[in-house]
Formats: C-alpha cells, sequence, structure tokens
C-alpha cells in the first residue's frame, strides 16, 4: 500500500509490438503491476529494453496496452484528459521544435496546457532560471547543446506547476553538474509535496533520491519496496582495519575470516559476524595490534538488481504471438 | 519549485485555444521553411512572365495572362500543399516532438485539425499572394479589373485544403513517401473522376455502373473547384454552383479529416 492514496495506479499491463508485418509481435510488457502514492518519488529501474519507456508511454498515453489500466488520481488514465493537466512528463532526450526558441516553445505549453499568458511567462522565467538556462531563453532551440535541451525537457516538464511529475531518464546526457541539479530539483520537488516517477539505469539515483523502486526485467517486475526493504537488514560482512602487530604479521592459529590483506601499514580483515569480529579484536590485541576501524557492510542496491537479474537470465524468452 | 499553490494553475480557453496554439506553431514552421520561398519564387516569376507570353502569343491576351496564369497557382499550390502536407504529421512523429505536444491536455483530434489549420493558413498566404500578383499582371495589361481571378483563386485553395486534408489522412499512418504518391495520385483521379462516371455509364454492365458511380463519389472530385474555365472563357457560375462547391469542400474534407482523426486516435508511438 502506498502512503497518502495512489497517484498512478498500474495494473496487469501487458503490451506487444510488431516489429514487421510478417514477424511474430514481441512481447514489452508483461503483467505489469504497481502504484505510485502520493509525494513519493519512486524510482523505475532496469536495463535497456526492460520495458521502462514503453510503460511510461502508456501512462502518458503516447501506447496504448493490449491488456491491463493505468489510472492516475484515481481516473482511467488511458480515456480521460482532465488529469493530464495535473502532470508533468519529460520523454527521453527530448525533442523540440528547433526554429522556436526556449521562452517560446514555453509559451507554446503553457498555452497547451491552459495556462494565462502573464502566468506562463512568470513560470517559465522562473524555471529557466531554475535549470540553469536563463540566459539562453532567447537563444533558437536549434543551437542548444544536448545537456541544454535535457534541461530545457524538464523545464516544461515542470512549468505549469504539475502535482505529478514523470521523467524518462532524466539524468541521460547530462554532465555531473547537470546531474546533481537534477537530484537537486528532484529532492526539491518531494519537499514540495509532489510525486515524482522516474525511470533510470543508474543506481545511484534511485539510491540517492527514492522512497521506493520498481525493478523491470524483460517485460516484468522483478521487484518492488523501498530501498532499505529491498536491500534488507542484513549485514554482509564487518570489516575490521588493524595497525600491523610488532613484526608486520598476523601469526598462526588466528580465527575464521573471509578475506584478510594489507593496506599501507594496515591489516584489512573481513569477517562474517560479530562473534568472529570479537574473536579477532581480542586476538590481534594480545599481539599488539590497535583496532583503527569496524564497519558493517551492508549489500548496495546495485548488487540486488545484479543478484535477481540473474535469477531470471536464460528464462523464458521474451516473443509472443 | 511549487509556485506554493496546491494544484496546478487556473485552466485558461480550451479547445479553440489549443487548435489555434498549434496551428500558429505549424503556420511559424511552415513559413519558415526554405523550400516554400524557392517554390514561391518560382511561381511569381511564371506569373509574372505571363505578361511577355501574352505579348508574343495571338489572340486574346488578357484570357492567355488569365489562363497561364491561374494553372501557375494552381499547380505552385498543389506542389506546396503536397509537399508541406505529407510531413505534417509523420515528421513530428519522426522526430518525437509530438511526445511533448499529446502528454499534455491535448486530444488528438486537436493535434491533426491544428496542422491542417497551420498549413491552410500558409496556403491562404501563398495563394492571396500568387492571385493578387495575377491580379495586378491582368490589370496592367488589360486595363480593367477581373474579379474573376479572385473568385477561381479561391477556387484553387478550396482543392489545395482538401489536398492537405488528404496528405494528412496518408500522414497519420504511411511514410512521406507513400503519401506523396498516394496525394498526387488523388490529386491526378480527382481531376478524372467525371470521365471515370461517364466511361462506366456507358457500360452495359451493371456491375460496371454501379462500381464505377461508387468510385466518383468515394474518390474525390476535384474538378469542381475548376473555376478557370469561367474566367477564361467569360462564362460566371452562378451562386448556387459557388455554394455547392463550398458544400462539397466541407463535406468531402471534414469526412477525410474526421477519418484521419479516428487513425490517429489509437496510434502507437513506438
Amino acid at each position: 500500500m502506498t502512503p497518502g492514496g495512489a497517484i498512478i495506479e498500474v495494473e496487469n499491463l501487458r503490451k506487444s509490438y510488431a516489429t514487421d508485418f510478417w514477424k511474430k509481435r514481441t512481447r514489452v510488457l508483461d503483467d505489469v503491476s504497481f502504484s505510485v502514492g502520493e509525494n513519493e518519488v519512486v524510482g523505475f529501474l532496469g536495463a535497456n529494453g526492460a520495458g521502462k519507456t514503453t510503460t511510461i508511454k502508456i501512462i502518458n498515453r503516447l501506447a496504448f496496452p493490449d491488456s491491463g489500466t493505468v489510472r492516475l488520481f484515481g481516473e482511467d488514465g488511458v480515456a480521460r484528459f482532465a488529469s493530464r493537466r495535473r502532470i508533468g512528463f519529460m520523454p527521453e532526450q527530448p525533442y523540440f521544435y528547433e526554429y522556436l526558441t526556449g521562452m517560446e516553445f514555453l509559451g507554446l505549453c503553457g498555452r497547451l496546457n491552459g495556462m494565462g499568458g502573464r502566468e506562463t511567462r512568470r513560470r517559465a522565467v522562473a524555471m529557466m532560471e531554475r535549470v540553469g538556462l536563463a540566459a539562453a531563453g532567447g537563444m533558437a532551440i536549434r543551437k542548444y547543446s544536448k545537456g541544454m535541451m535535457q534541461r530545457l525537457g524538464l523545464a516544461q516538464a515542470l512549468l505549469h506547476d504539475p502535482e505529478l511529475v514523470v521523467l524518462d531518464e532524466p539524468m541521460s546526457g547530462l554532465d555531473p553538474m547537470g546531474r546533481m541539479d537534477v537530484r537537486a530539483i528532484i529532492s526539491e520537488l518531494k519537499s514540495a509535496g509532489k510525486t515524482v516517477f522516474f525511470s533510470t539505469h543508474i543506481i545511484s539515483d534511485v539510491e540517492a533520491l527514492c522512497d521506493r523502486v520498481i525493478l523491470l526485467d524483460r517485460g516484468r517486475k522483478l521487484a518492488e519496496g523501498t530501498v532499505a526493504g529491498l536491500v534488507g537488514n542484513e549485514v554482509q560482512f564487518i570489516e575490521l582495519v588493524f595497525s600491523s602487530p610488532p613484526g608486520g604479521e598476523a601469526g598462526p592459529d588466528m580465527p575464521p575470516c573471509i578475506r584478510f590483506s594489507r593496506a599501507a601499514d594496515d591489516l584489512v580483515v573481513r569477517v562474517r559476524n560479530v562473534d568472529d569480529a570479537n574473536l579477532w579484536i581480542a586476538k590481534m590485541g594480545g599481539r599488539g595490534s590497535k583496532l583503527r576501524s569496524m564497519t558493517q557492510v551492508k549489500p548496495k542496491l546495485e548488487e540486488i538488481y545484479v543478484e535477481r537479474l540473474s535469477g531470471t537470465a536464460g528464462g523464458e524468452g521474451r516473443d509472443a504471438s | 519549485m511549487s509556485s506554493g499553490s496546491p494544484g496546478p494553475p487556473a485552466v485558461r480557453g480550451g479547445m479553440l485555444r489549443r487548435v489555434l496554439s498549434i496551428a500558429a506553431n505549424t503556420f511559424r514552421e511552415t513559413v519558415r521553411n526554405k523550400i516554400l520561398y524557392v517554390i514561391l519564387a518560382f511561381a511569381l516569376f511564371v506569373i509574372g512572365l505571363t505578361w511577355f507570353l501574352a505579348d508574343l502569343s495571338m489572340g486574346e491576351l488578357t484570357r492567355i495572362i488569365a489562363d497561364v496564369g491561374l494553372t501557375s497557382i494552381h499547380l505552385f499550390g498543389v506542389t506546396i500543399a503536397v509537399f508541406l502536407g505529407i510531413t505534417l504529421v509523420s515528421q513530428e512523429v519522426d522526430r518525437k516532438t509530438i511526445y511533448l505536444i499529446l502528454s499534455k491536455p491535448v486530444p488528438r483530434w486537436e493535434f491533426v485539425a491544428g496542422k491542417a489549420a497551420g498549413l491552410s493558413s500558409t496556403l491562404l498566404l501563398t495563394t492571396a499572394l500568387m492571385a493578387a500578383t495575377l491580379f495586378v499582371v491582368h490589370f496592367l495589361y488589360g486595363g480593367k479589373a477581373e474579379p474573376g481571378i479572385l473568385i477561381a483563386s479561391a477556387g484553387i485553395y478550396l482543392e489545395l485544403v482538401l489536398l492537405v486534408c488528404i496528405a494528412t489522412l496518408f500522414s497519420t499512418f504511411t511514410t512521406s513517401t507513400l503519401s506523396a504518391m498516394f496525394t498526387l495520385a488523388l490529386f491526378l483521379i480527382g481531376h478524372l473522376s467525371t470521365h471515370l462516371v461517364r466511361f462506366g455509364g456507358q457500360s452495359k454492365s451493371a456491375a460496371v455502373r454501379a462500381v464505377s458511380s461508387g468510385l466518383f463519389y468515394l474518390l474525390p472530385n476535384l474538378e469542381v473547384f475548376n473555376l478557370k474555365n469561367g474566367v477564361v472563357h467569360g462564362e460566371a457560375r452562378s451562386l448556387e454552383a459557388l455554394a455547392g462547391m463550398v458544400g462539397y469542400f466541407a463535406c468531402y474534407g471534414g469526412a477525410v479529416l474526421l477519418l484521419a482523426c479516428l487513425l490517429f486516435e489509437r496510434k502507437d508511438f513506438k
């Protein structure tokens, strides 16, 4: 259950495309269900071809499911338009009318979103400034770099102050500064009470920003939950760092460990549990070595992701009739 | 990020505002297309050239100016309508600019209607410019104003808008090349469809007569819009005939555009 009521409800979504008239249809989504609650930041994580963009297109009525439903703000998202005013969408690598300037394009977006002229101008100036394009508002879009287009895509998605922001690969094509800016904007949206649903294949972005994450692989949902929930509370190992004992060597009859290595003048030991850690601390202390640090290491989302993907590798093919 | 309001800003205007916004953007796109200016410059050059053609020819000079001039307006207008019309929707899909428009609260039929209206506005401008040029050339040579040139140009304009509707229809589901071929084929058939029903009517087979008659009503009859002969030969059309032409345009153009909207309504963008 999602907190504060569901903003996006996707149920049993199936979608297949005919790549060629004579060929079998390729199934790109297979019974995908999930929901996104109010004021959540949810990451849609999956490799290229997992079906993220297709799902986002269906949510935005750019494609239609073979079966299944999408509800936005409690309404049928495929059939109705009323909810669209409450959504800001940025497609993957957004394309624009290159003969327009950035401000002209935002003007068009404002009119299509039903905003008044004065309101559009005010918001357009504010958004261009927020995404770092204040100086480029009067420049023709054909002169924009890829990163500037990505920023303009974000500006048009936020122009009408939507309640739900859907972003398809928002970090794509951005330099490190751009990525930091987008991260900051997503955090600000969260603070302002907005709901954000974004697709990515960059796991560190999900770990840094998301309340929840949905893992998708070859059109199927692999997992859904909070980052902490997916990672779990289980400690992967404990890492102990000792100063080198007099004589340099740890010596014989040492307690069990996963790994033992040297780093500069220190000895680094990885053990499975606290009991083993205590044995090591006692043993090394008896040999004149000091404990410098002890760290509990939990698995990273990336490792969970790879593990889940490996679990499904070699499974069923994607083709369906 | 937020302006502090709990929801989105108040909604201004409605369907008309959205259609006009898309039309205005399409108008801006087409008038910035260099191909348009090349075709238009050539058309105006040919219309200007009718002055010299008339000098070289025997017979009634003002008739020749009107005949060659209106034919030029027609052919260059068709060139502009077809070559801008075939990419009207497909280019938006190919360039993915359509994603940013249709994800907003814009019904798809409004997008199709706005695109067609935008190109029709461009054609209104270019046809008016060519007609005005011909009118002035005719007046300077013949010494009297010929309002029939403007009426015949209006007929040409309606035909061009109908071709835009047909090109838009093809543009919603096929490639630009096929759209161009289909639209040009219908343009040619449209000027021969009266012959089709005449030949069919001469057949002894009832089936052939029925098929030819059915095709006549299915295919566009573009000769309805041909008022050139009336101007050249001084045969004015009755108001009833002109009203029939406008009525045919509204019904056939509306039906084609409706079909385009229906086909576009459930189109998947991959």
